[in-house]
């Protein structure tokens, strides 16, 4: 699962930030132990070797140390950071809406709610899309059809009870008829859903954006909407969201970081400061561009309440489902 | 020719100094990670990615496809010598291969391996060169209903490793379906058969159940009759070349296994393990002599080995045409890509030529370094078997427990292979073939979700698997398969009395 | 036809595939049942490769009262030898989480090879840590990749 996030980014997008941190360059912490719930070359992964790249080019910090343990979607790392790093203020681990979900259906003791939150990076908005040749032509003939029989119109996104899953639960929720009544198709990561939905064999399809972007731009698949707040920036800025087409529905697949947990609010304050300053790095700017990630930062207590508020949502969704 | 023209500029590209030396490294690291089990190109390639901060695109892409390459040489060389699957991909390997090293004759399984692996990579780049477009879009044609169907014919195929008893082989099937039950399901999120472990729902990794069931069970095996001084190792004797009748026997599987392995790269659902299966059990259906199979019948080895690099070659088709990566090896090299802020789809071909065809000229250049590498590598190889019997017992379980622990980090793997193991040794004890495990865990989980899928998308309407053409024709040769060669004895049979 | 004498251990195999069987059944009827629109339920591959199981492993059963496997006589077993293995491997697993891959590595080395006949314990050990230190060093340097530093983290 983490792979298939690995292939997704955004373009454009940025949202408004406080300007944190210096600009210039000064050694904030000798060593930092970065904690990867996943296995390498996923999107967590590249995030905790995005943040190892800016930060030593700026000289911000000394040396990193990476642990990587996959499983789970992230819940088989996070105990085992949570109990191993207790206490540690140099100690960061990677996480990101996928955790969420996937605490709520494992029904995991340890849950993202046992580490501080200390910022988010980086967020991508899911897209719907059908083939180039489906009859539905924008948005709202592929609503009527899902409020007249939801059933009839297979949709391809990652496993249940995953985040394309949610989403079109979500807006099953809001043209009025139940998340249960879908016609879910599950695929695997690895393309799979791409295939399909290239060759026709599901009507329409949910994921991030980057999964998709070569084929929209292409013209082999024609996006529909898109989940995020606001439109993407650039590329893919003709594609609407769910809000303007009348949907009121907005979820994005986002990453970030968080501490150790018994660590104080102020040693939780000088990771937080310090991430502001690798995120106003230019290299961190460059990284952001060529991974095509849209930038989403926001730190400290800001993003403590937006991880309770996005808990709760995943939460009644994941109820609705049958799954939490 | 277009396409011969921008060929010859990748070559052009790929035959520089400092992209021979890449190429080069990458066969190494490659052929090095291939032969660890459990640790595979996939995390090779991932853990290499930081390196696309420092090199040119085309050269970390030579790099890369040249561990993907060399992984699939590397992966049979420990499944011949110490029955220990490197690879998914290399457990058909191990049946023929591991009997061959035991007989005395590793020199010329590691031969046929290799110049095999040679054959089909070299045809299916050249598929890759000239045909990638068609074949990506007929690939585009299947889907879930169509997957279903192509696991029924390898499910038929299964019947080629049952070994001696049909009940056990087929207990054996069941009980490696059930293993692969283990995990979330796709199709509803639920978990099944995780016993409420965490470390279970993202299922069992069919690595750690091989090298239990070939690795740990062996050494198990071999520890309890130690005194009998039984089950050593033959010296390797004869040539380490192969012989004229090696040839023979070889060069037909070769190029069949090469057109079994490279469309099932371009398929998602394929997978290389699938097409060696496939292979396997052409090679039994087809050999004249299919007494020999289950001893160390040569075919046995070439036929797979073939059809898993054919199969290598041809992920990379649907990766370069269409972004779609069919292998988590695919997966993470489109990430690699994206690290360059280039995105492999239809349009890469027009917008990053140099690169595209310096890649595919590498792909040829690396295949013939494999070869050179590989080759005199035999003799080094053969050697392994020359290490006292303890420590190299000792040995395969020191890098048994690497591939295992090493990259999950996790206790519970490990036991689950010391477990998969413990049971490996009553099974060979008692005679219950152990390759029906590996391959039902591996078919169960690719059938089931097909089905599933298949079914939402048709809406419940089970007919979907034979209205569809290509499906139906896919049941079709399953069902010739079953019991083609029954009915056609019979009817010879019938014939042969009307004439008497 | 001579009454077969059954063979304890093809019994006991067969015994076994029954529980494991039917084990599978009651995990299957615990998977939790989804309200999710699905046109086939999470179980019903469960339920079919679980029974098949059962089917098979009474079959079995039945033949290894009745004619048995027909597997080779059995030879007695080396329990010394398996012993040595089986200590390692549970060396290995206990300590790999706390002592670390190398340590861990080591044991389990020196233990096997001792169950293989090898008399000298402290080489093998030697060899086993040369071996176990190198695949780490190379693994932590070479590709960044951490298998289980242990106490080597605060050694080295």
């Amino acid at each position: 699962m983490s792979l298939a996030l690995g292939r997704r980014a955004t373009l454009g997008a940025a949202l408004a930030f406080p300007a944190l941190g210096a600009a210039w360059a000064q050694q904030r912490f000798d060593s930092l132990f970065v904690f990867v719930p996943a296995a390498p070359g996923g999107g967590w992964d590249l995030t905790g070797r995005a943040i190892e790249q800016a930060a030593r080019t700026a000289g911000l910090v000394g040396s990193f140390q990476f642990e990587n343990v996959g499983g789970g979607g992230g819940m088989v790392g996070l105990p085992r950071f949570v109990n191993q790093r207790r206490g540690q203020a140099n100690a960061l681990i990677v996480g990101g809406s996928i955790m969420l979900g996937t605490g709520i259906t494992g029904k995991s003791s340890v849950t993202v709610r046992d580490v501080p939150a200390i910022a988010r990076l980086t967020s991508e908005a899911g897209v719907i899309v059908v083939p180039a040749a489906s009859p539905y032509r924008d948005f709202a003939g592929l609503a009527a059809a899902l409020k007249a029989n939801p059933g009839a119109v297979p949709i391809g996104g990652s496993v249940a009870g995953g985040i394309d899953h949610v989403m079109l639960g979500l807006i099953l929720k809001a043209l009025g008829r139940s998340p249960r009544d879908a016609s879910y198709v599950g695929f695997q990561a690895g393309g799979q859903n791409i295939a399909a939905v290239l060759g026709g064999q599901v009507q329409a399809s949910i994921s991030g954006y980057s999964e998709f972007s070569e084929q929209i731009k292409a013209g082999r698949l024609r996006a529909l909407a898109i989940s995020g707040e606001t439109r993407l920036e650039g590329e893919g800025s003709d594609i609407p969201t769910l809000r303007e087409q009348g949907v009121d529905v907005t979820l994005a697949n986002w990453r970030g970081v968080f501490g150790a947990p018994g660590t104080t609010a102020a040693q939780q304050q000088a990771l937080a400061s310090l991430m502001g300053a690798i995120h106003a790095t230019p290299q961190w700017k460059e990284i952001l561009r060529t991974r095509a990630w849209a930038d989403a930062f926001l730190a400290g207590e800001a993003f403590a309440r937006f991880v309770e508020k996005d808990i709760a949502d995943t939460e009644a969704v994941l109820k609705d489902l049958g799954l939490a | 020719m277009d396409t011969l023209a921008a060929l010859a500029g990748g070559f052009a590209t790929a035959l520089t100094p400092t992209h021979l030396l890449f190429a080069f490294v990458g066969c190494f690291l490659g052929t090095a990670v291939g032969v660890l089990p459990g640790i595979g190109p996939a995390l090779t390639v991932a853990l290499l990615l930081p390196i696309t901060f420092q090199v040119p695109a085309t050269s970390a892409f030579i790099l890369f496809a040249g561990v993907y390459y060399g992984a699939m040489y590397g992966g049979s060389t420990t499944s011949i010598l110490l029955n220990t699957p490197g690879e998914s991909a290399t457990i058909i390997t191990a049946l023929e291969g591991h009997r061959m090293a035991r007989a005395g004759r590793a020199g010329p399984a590691l031969a046929t391996a290799a110049i095999g692996s040679f054959v089909a990579g070299t045809i299916a780049t050249l598929a890759l060169t000239f045909a990638a477009p068609v074949v990506v879009e007929l690939a585009l044609k299947l889907g879930p209903a169509e997957y279903f169907s192509l696991m029924v014919v390898a499910f038929v195929a299964v019947s080629a490793v049952l070994g001696a008893s049909a009940l056990r082989g087929l207990a054996c099937l069941f009980l490696g379906l059930l293993l692969g039950i283990v995990g979330v399901d796709l199709q509803t999120g639920q978990p099944r058969f995780t016993f409420g472990m965490i470390e279970f729902l993202d299922g069992i990794e069919v690595t750690i159940v091989a090298v239990g069931l070939f690795a740990v069970a062996e050494t198990l095996h071999l520890a309890t009759r130690r005194k009998h001084g039984e089950d050593e190792i033959l010296p390797v004797q004869g040539s380490l070349w192969l012989s004229k009748s090696d040839w023979a026997r070889s060069w037909k599987p070769w190029l069949r296994g090469a057109c079994i392995g490279f469309p099932f790269g371009a398929i998602p659902a394929g997978g290389s393990e699938l097409p060696t299966f496939l292979s396997y059990y052409m090679e039994r259906k087809l050999s004249k002599n299919p007494g020999e199979f289950g001893h160390g019948a040569i075919e046995g080895v070439a036929g797979p080995e073939a059809a898993n690099n054919a199969s290598a070659a041809g992920v990379l088709m649907p990766m370069l045409t269409l972004g779609l990566p069919t292998s988590v090896t695919a997966a993470i090299m489109l990430s690699a890509f994206q690290s360059y802020g280039i995105q492999p789809g239809p349009m890469l071909f027009v917008t990053q030529g140099d690169l595209v065809w310096g890649l595919i000229a590498s792909l040829y250049v690396g295949n013939v370094m494999l070869l050179i590498l590989n080759l005199p590598l035999v003799g080094l190889w053969v050697k392994i078997l020359k290490i006292p019997t303890p420590q190299l017992y000792a040995g395969i379980l020191v890098f048994a427990t690497i591939g295992s622990y090493g990259v999950s980090n996790s206790v519970i793997d490990l036991l689950v292979m010391y477990g998969v193991g413990i049971v490996g040794l009553f099974m060979k004890r008692y005679d219950f073939p152990v390759a029906p495990a590996v391959i039902g865990m591996i078919l169960g989980p690719l059938a089931e979700q097909a089905f599933r899928q298949a079914l939402t998308i048709s809406q419940g309407d089970v007919t979907t698997f034979i209205t569809r053409p290509i499906s139906a024709s896919f049941l079709v040769v399953a069902l010739l398969l079953a019991f083609g060669p029954k009915l056609w004895s019979a009817w010879v049979a019938t014939q042969q009395r009307a004439r008497a | 036809m001579p009454r077969h004498r059954p063979i304890a251990g093809e019994v006991a195999c067969a015994v076994a595939l029954v529980v494991i069987a039917l084990g599978a059944l009651w995990q299957t009827a615990v998977i939790p049942t989804s309200p999710i629109y699905a046109r086939v339920g999470p179980t019903l591959f469960p339920w079919i490769a679980s029974s098949c199981l059962l089917v098979i492993a009474v079959l079995l059963l039945v033949q290894a009262l009745r004619t048995g496997f027909g597997v080779e006589e059995s030879l007695t077993v080396d329990w010394r030898s398996l012993a040595w293995v089986a200590a390692g491997l549970a060396a290995n697993a206990a300590l790999i989480g706390t002592a670390g891959f190398v340590f861990a590595a080591t044991a389990l080395f020196a233990c096997v090879a001792r169950g293989f006949g090898s008399t000298n314990f402290l080489r093998d050990a030697a060899i086993g840590l040369v071996i176990a230190f190198g695949s780490y060093y190379g693994f932590e340097k070479l590709l960044g990749v951490n298998i289980g530093a242990g106490i080597l983290q605060d050694l080295i």
